[in-house]
């Protein structure tokens, strides 16, 4: 998913909640292999620590974090998004991590406040 | 996920979200098996089929729509989200949908517009 970022005061910048989020997701699920018990505990963790550090940049956004983490099988996942709305200045943002036992896929959406 | 809906004029009905995504799925895969060739095109065309009748209702809001597709292999899938927001005026609601062959996850988030 492309993002042509015109970089002007007041729209999302998606490259700085990149950072944010790989950082959410290493610091929570970095060093562990998949764990079923542990599972849900981690996502909670990733959502709630990404939407912390996002909320205090202080920008006048609602956001909304959704996070997947799935064992690696050989299962195929596939996921889309649609989105209805400004797009002068909402914007969202995809992060793909792996290590060597399971995939997370976090989004970060963020919708301008008025 | 529980909702608490106060029905007021103005915030956010999510069975009605609900009903809206079933169909959307229903239609686009609810007879097939999970095929690889496929899945990418189905998942295109319920986010896109949900958004555009979501945005029928022509209610004042701005919408997210997620949609995840697995295969049926016992592999582990754990979803969370997470929002910032006004509770009052927006929500989300999630359809789980299956057949068979796979899982299908819709996620719906609906902001108001100021």
């Amino acid at each position: 998913m492309e993002e042509y970022n015109a970089g002007g005061e007041g729209s999302f910048n998606p490259e700085e909640a990149d950072v944010i989020v790989k950082e959410c997701i290493e610091s929570v699920v970095g060093a562990d292999d998949y764990s079923q018990s542990q599972v849900n505990k981690w996502t909670a963790s990733i959502v709630e620590r990404c939407l912390t550090q996002l909320v205090k940049q202080g920008k006048p956004y609602k956001y909304i974090v959704t996070c997947a983490v799935m064992q690696k099988t050989g299962a195929g996942l596939h996921t889309a998004n649609s989105c209805y709305w400004d797009t002068a200045m909402d914007g969202s943002s995809t992060v793909r991590w792996e290590n060597r036992t399971m995939y997370c896929v976090v989004s970060v959406f963020a919708v301008a406040v008025a």
